[in-house]
């Protein structure tokens, strides 16, 4: 049965508007990238860019935005690769195994990702002295391991658990290690999940603002948002081209979600059982 | 050689004791069932046959070779589970292929294999679907196929069937009767559906509480069992049990339920050491007659409770001094609930279980 009109109306009306609310910001900053100088100090503020790159190319050229972009792509997918490559055989046994105190480290996980980052960032700091890891990627993938891997187990446990038993078993059944039967079988059917993970985890390490600002202060390491915000001089705040390179840090985020969109097709695994 | 062999199993999980003393022998070709209601520990058997499951003690070998530290993989099994378990992501073929692939044979014996298979379970057609694009009997085709183009030493299923309507149910019986008589590899087949036990099994294992109760063939089971719970659970309206009391001596046996009595000849090599104590009187529905049959016969008067008609049978539910019992008679139009009857029970089909074990009746005085 359809919904009435005016449902439908309210419905769009709705989701036109949460939607327009989150997408405000960004679209604000799209524009700002797009304006002149002096449009971006006019007050009143101009609403219309006149479509100028300057900004753009100020970024890129002066500001050396590629190299922030591809220390982040550096430090964000190695983290991603890491974290899921730690978290799939976790999650999987903890979704498989029978294990007492399961509930404790699911719930000890979950603590983990609850630490306020102030907190350990003294203690990160001096160990990632003592290994040699301050100013490298490696000394900051390490700690988005750590913080990133609670979320990803905790989304792959939770598709692992729904996925049939008799599946995994079938496999051993047919010939598979347990391992076999986790990357053959089990892992392609968990695909969703992993791309959900990989996204999030992503996303965190290419946002992350506070331990890149910390533990690297090598302008030739640091990573996007560290340097879009040190972009701003001591008596200067290039609002042009914080917009434009935040724009431009955005659309491989963009690109990534909706490329993982794709893989994230849902009832992948009906058939599998009765149903 | 031996199809397999249970040796003294026991499982227990953490303090629960889920089988206890499983001791079981096929010979090779043998088509077990086993059988029992839900809970009485059979998936878990064949899990623990399957190394699914590990057993707390005892031992499980497969032909000549003890399994007991092989993973699923070696253990040379198939196994068809009650979900089908199909893979998802794979069409019909590659989910056949499976397990030969993982196991490395030649593409020319996969095809072939394959190609076997899908000629024998009829799924030609379907060979190129994906699972969720498949019927119910479809899928377990499928599933069997999957088990049988690895052409393993021992078949398992677990409550195969049970998700299928009861006419494909039926049919899929037959067909894995047949499946059996063409391929001869021992099968062992788990369900709680009597019917499915006594038609397909050589071997019926009655399971209850993690234990077993009988092992034998259909037949035995049926006109045998040795315990109340067997021949309560098997045929379907089940036996009429009377519960009562009774009184051994050396020169006869006599059982008691309220106003009904029944007096034995004693034989002299048991009757004594049976003593006195609570037994159950049971007899079959279709044992029971409303008509006077030839057979030596004891007699009860009573009145029709309700009849239910099948078509081609009766079933009289009867209260006769004092006992509930349920006759199969053939039908007939003119008896209705309430009237008086006499039921006839045949003597030689009476089964005595004294000390819950069946106690063989030499005659009735």
């Amino acid at each position: 049965m359809t919904k009435p009109f005016s449902e439908r109306l309210a419905l769009i009306i709705g989701i036109a508007v949460a939607v327009l609310g989150s997408l405000l910001p960004f679209i604000w900053f799209v524009l700002t990238s797009l304006k002149s100088q002096i449009q971006v100090e006019a007050i009143p503020p101009t609403w219309w860019p006149d479509g100028s790159i300057v900004f753009y190319q100020s970024a890129i050229i002066d500001h050396q935005l590629f190299n922030y972009i591809w220390n982040s792509v550096i430090v964000a997918s190695s983290t991603t690769i890491i974290a899921l490559t730690i978290a799939t055989p976790a999650a999987y046994a903890l979704a498989r195994i029978r294990l007492h105190g399961k509930v404790w480290i699911l719930s000890g996980l979950l603590c983990v990702a609850m630490f306020p980052q102030i907190v350990i960032a003294g203690p990160v700091w001096q160990i990632l002295k003592h290994i040699g890891g301050l100013n490298t990627h490696w000394g900051l993938v390490l700690p988005y391991v750590t913080l990133t891997l609670p979320l990803a187990v905790w989304i792959l446990a939770t598709f692992f658990k729904e996925l049939p038993h008799e599946l995994a078993e079938a496999a051993q059944i047919d010939g598979c290690t347990t391992w076999q039967a986790l990357y053959k079988v089990m892992l392609p059917l968990a695909a969703p999940g992993l791309f959900t993970a990989a996204i999030l985890t992503f996303i965190y390490a290419w946002n992350e603002f506070f331990f890149a600002l910390l533990f690297l202060t090598d302008p030739a390491k640091q990573t996007l948002p560290v340097g879009i915000a040190l972009f701003q001089g001591e008596f200067t705040m290039p609002w042009g081209e914080i917009a434009a390179a935040s724009v431009l840090a955005t659309l491989p985020l963009i690109f990534l979600v909706l490329l993982f969109q794709r893989g994230i097709i849902s009832g992948l695994s009906s058939g599998a059982v009765k149903g | 050689m031996p199809g397999f062999a249970l040796t003294h199993l026991h499982k227990s999980f953490g303090n629960t004791s889920v089988l206890n003393d499983i001791s079981l022998e096929a010979s090779d070709g043998e088509f077990v069932v086993l059988l029992g209601p839900s809970g009485c520990g059979k998936s878990t058997l064949l899990r623990i046959i399957a190394g699914l499951e590990a057993q707390t003690s005892g031992s499980v070998s497969i032909g000549n070779q003890t399994v007991d530290a092989l993973p699923p993989r070696d253990r040379d099994i198939a196994m068809v589970f009650q979900q089908y378990a199909l893979y998802p992501h794979l069409t019909v073929r590659e989910n056949l292929a499976f397990g030969l692939k993982v196991r490395k044979e030649p593409s020319s014996v996969i095809e072939e294999r394959i190609g076997e298979a899908a000629e024998l379970l009829e799924i030609h057609d379907l060979l190129d679907r994906k699972p969720k694009e498949l019927s119910g009997g479809q899928r377990q085709r499928v599933a069997m196929g999957r088990a049988i183009v690895r052409k393993p030493k021992l078949f398992l299923f677990d409550e195969p069937l049970s998700n299928l309507d009861a006419r494909l149910r039926a049919s899929m019986r037959v067909e894995l009767k047949k499946l059996h008589q063409r391929l001869g590899v021992t099968m062992v087949y788990v369900t709680h559906d009597q019917i499915e036990a006594m038609t397909l099994g050589e071997k019926i294992v009655v399971m209850d509480q993690g234990r077993i109760l009988q092992i034998g063939t259909p037949d035995r089971i049926y006109h045998q069992p040795s315990n109340p719970f067997v021949a309560g659970f098997i045929g379907n309206p089940p036996m009429n049990l009377i519960k009562g009391t009774v009184q051994a001596n050396h020169k006869n046996l006599e059982f008691q339920a309220g106003d009904f009595t029944l007096r034995f000849n004693a034989r002299v090599d048991i009757t004594p050491t049976l003593g006195s104590g609570s037994a159950i009187l049971g007899i079959r529905p279709e044992d029971v007659g409303l008509d006077p049959p030839g057979a030596i016969h004891i007699t009860l008067s009573g009145t029709i409770d309700l009849i239910e008609n099948l078509g081609g049978d009766h079933i009289v539910y009867l209260v006769a001094q004092g006992q509930r019992l349920v006759a199969r008679t053939s039908p007939d139009s003119r008896r209705r609930a309430g009237d008086s009857i006499t039921a006839y029970l045949l003597l030689n089909k009476l089964h005595l279980f004294i000390h819950e074990q069946r106690t063989l009746l030499e005659s009735y005085k």
